[in-house]
């Protein structure tokens, strides 16, 4: 019959299987978990991860900006800077789940034929998948950090203009943190192509 | 034990959840930091002749109108209205204040509600009126009027102290160190000691030094149950100040009944806080010191008060005295607490150096109005970028 784990199932185990789900251990549980989940929960991961760090730094380096401005309205505008720094790690996690998802695609006429390219579609599911996870995560690191650093930049600029400039660089090595997750990803990524018959 | 628990559930957060509660107030007392009456300004300040002087050079600091509806200026009005501005600035930030930190900021007030009972109990002594002295209390302690009018009527004996807490005191933040020296003194108290101690002035000094003890062993347990960098920073601006505490109450206990040998072992040894880099061997030290050259022989193994005590006695006693000495001490300290970010320690600091500036602008003042222009550069300033000791 036509049930796609059972011929690499039974090949796998033999004849110990009499059923498709006989759970034999971990490499059937997981390898029974379709490469269409794994690959939408890695946009899933790569796109909310990248926001929550990004909405992260903002909250902290937000709430510095407004109480430091308070007393020094000069850095209001120039402060924004450390926000839209913030701002460009979701922007990363957007363009990789864009690029990502143009990877996805149902089989033609909605079933695997006999000649299924598991292997790409495999490949492609865990490729995907973790492509999305080196984003989310740098990016949420590099959200953080960017934000406790623009936090100090707005507090020594309400001090000392001549602070702003440097501890701007600081931030820019934070942010490079984000730049290091979307380039490995794009290359992750580069050979997955979902198969369509 | 409530508070304990009240900062155990919601946390001070360390770098990276710091600014979600407390972002704001940080960011707008690091904009007060910025307030700070400069070094020019000082000098325009020691430069002035008269009182009208100052206020027109007060204008163009960060205290900018405060002097403008005044007639005549005298270093009391001047002293007032600067407080004034400190106290609106400090309820702002109360106002805008979550758990943990308005605790905290509570916490900070709790020591002038101490002094402003004690205020009140000593000038019944004297038989002042109480709305003069209702003037004269500090605003950062103030409790509800009916409750700081019932102070004065109370007798200032061991027994009237009781009555006083559970009647006035109870609803009171402060109560609780009152019923805590209550403990104390109900185990002690004797007819015999009621009457030995019948100089009351020397029952009302050991009241305030008992209770500005308990204060500060209270705050210092609730900042280490902050942990984090608060609990680094503030536990060390608490053992400074407890030391100073210990060293001053052995100081001013010179030439009185409490240093007599007796009195010094039941006595003094009681009102040495139990935080502070001096406890306990310091303290076992000071019970045995009776005059100012033992007092410094004591303080010999300290570095930082032997350091304090060498310029104490080498400068004359119209330059600096030994308050002076330790404001200084405790100034660097304050201002090191503002290098670090994210951290409660910033909020007691500003509050202390801005009363430092206040005595400064009280001394230089004074100082014109009384003419002493020699003596006029021996205030203390803050954030000092030319002071000798910051140039490394």
């Amino acid at each position: 019959d036509n049930n796609i784990f059972s011929a690499t199932i039974m090949s796998h185990y033999g004849t110990e299987c009499t059923t498709y789900y006989c759970n034999k251990g971990w490499n059937e549980v997981i390898s029974h978990l379709s490469p269409y989940s794994w690959a939408n929960w890695g946009i899933a991961i790569g796109l909310g991860f990248s926001v929550v760090g990004a909405a992260w730094g903002i909250w902290l380096t937000g709430s510095s900006l407004v109480g430091a401005a308070v007393k020094a309205p000069r850095i209001r505008s120039k402060n924004l800077v450390s926000v839209i720094f913030c701002e460009a790690t979701a922007i990363y996690g957007v363009i990789l789940a864009i690029i990502l998802l143009n990877k996805i695609g149902p089989p033609k006429d909605g079933y695997f034929s006999s000649t299924w390219n598991w292997g790409q579609f495999y490949f492609a599911g865990y490729s995907v998948f973790f492509s999305g996870c080196s984003v989310g995560f740098t990016n949420i690191a590099s959200g953080i950090s960017v934000g406790i650093a623009g936090s100090a930049c707005a507090l020594g600029d309400a001090q000392d203009d001549s602070l702003f400039v440097k501890i701007l660089i600081v931030e820019i090595f934070a942010s490079a943190l984000g730049i290091f997750g979307i380039i490995v990803g794009i290359i992750q990524s580069n050979n997955a192509q979902f198969p369509v018959q | 034990m409530s508070t304990v628990a009240a900062v155990m559930a919601l946390g001070l957060g360390g770098m990276e959840t710091f600014n979600m509660q407390h972002g704001f107030v940080e960011a707008v007392i690091r904009g007060f930091r910025s307030g700070f009456l400069q070094d020019d300004t000082y000098h325009h300040l020691s430069q002035c002749e008269t009182l009208e002087d100052i206020k027109l050079n007060l204008q163009e600091t960060d205290y900018g109108q405060m002097l403008s509806n005044d007639a005549n200026i005298t270093p009391p009005i001047i002293e007032s209205k600067a407080l004034q501005k400190l106290v609106t600035e400090f309820f702002f930030l109360r106002a805008q204040s979550v758990e943990p930190l308005s605790t905290f900021l509570d916490y900070i007030t709790y020591e002038y509600m101490i002094e402003n009972v004690m205020l009140l109990l000593r000038g019944t002594l004297s038989g002042r009126n109480v709305n003069e002295l209702m003037s004269q209390c500090h605003p950062l302690g103030m409790f509800k009027e009916s409750t700081m009018r019932n102070i004065p009527s109370f007798e200032a004996s061991p027994r009237g102290y009781a009555e006083l807490y559970e009647t006035v005191l109870v609803d009171t933040p402060v109560g609780v160190y009152f019923q805590r020296y209550l403990d104390q003194t109900s185990a002690r108290v004797t007819a015999a000691s009621e009457v030995r101690n019948v100089l009351e002035e020397i029952q009302i000094e050991i009241l305030k030094n008992s209770l500005m003890k308990l204060y500060l062993e209270d705050f210092y347990d609730f900042c280490s149950a902050m942990g984090g960098e608060t609990a680094e920073i503030m536990c060390a601006l608490l053992r400074a100040r407890a030391d100073r505490n210990a060293i001053n109450i052995t100081l001013n206990s010179f030439g009185t009944p409490l240093n007599d040998p007796l009195m010094r072992e039941t006595h003094r040894k009681t009102l040495y806080p139990s935080i502070g880099n001096l406890y306990p061997e310091g303290t076992d030290l000071l019970i045995k010191v009776d005059d100012d050259s033992k007092l410094v022989q004591a303080m010999n193994y300290y570095p930082v008060y032997r350091s304090i005590f060498d310029r104490f006695t080498n400068s004359s006693p119209e330059e600096f005295s030994i308050d002076d000495e330790f404001y200084k001490q405790e100034v660097k300290l304050f201002e090191l607490a503002f290098e670090s970010q994210m951290h409660f320690g910033v909020f007691y600091a500003y509050v202390k150096l801005k009363e430092q500036e206040i005595r400064n602008l009280v001394w230089i003042s004074e100082c014109i109005l009384q003419r002493r222009k020699d003596q006029v550069g021996n205030f203390i300033p803050i954030f000092s970028r030319t002071e000798a000791s910051r140039k490394h």
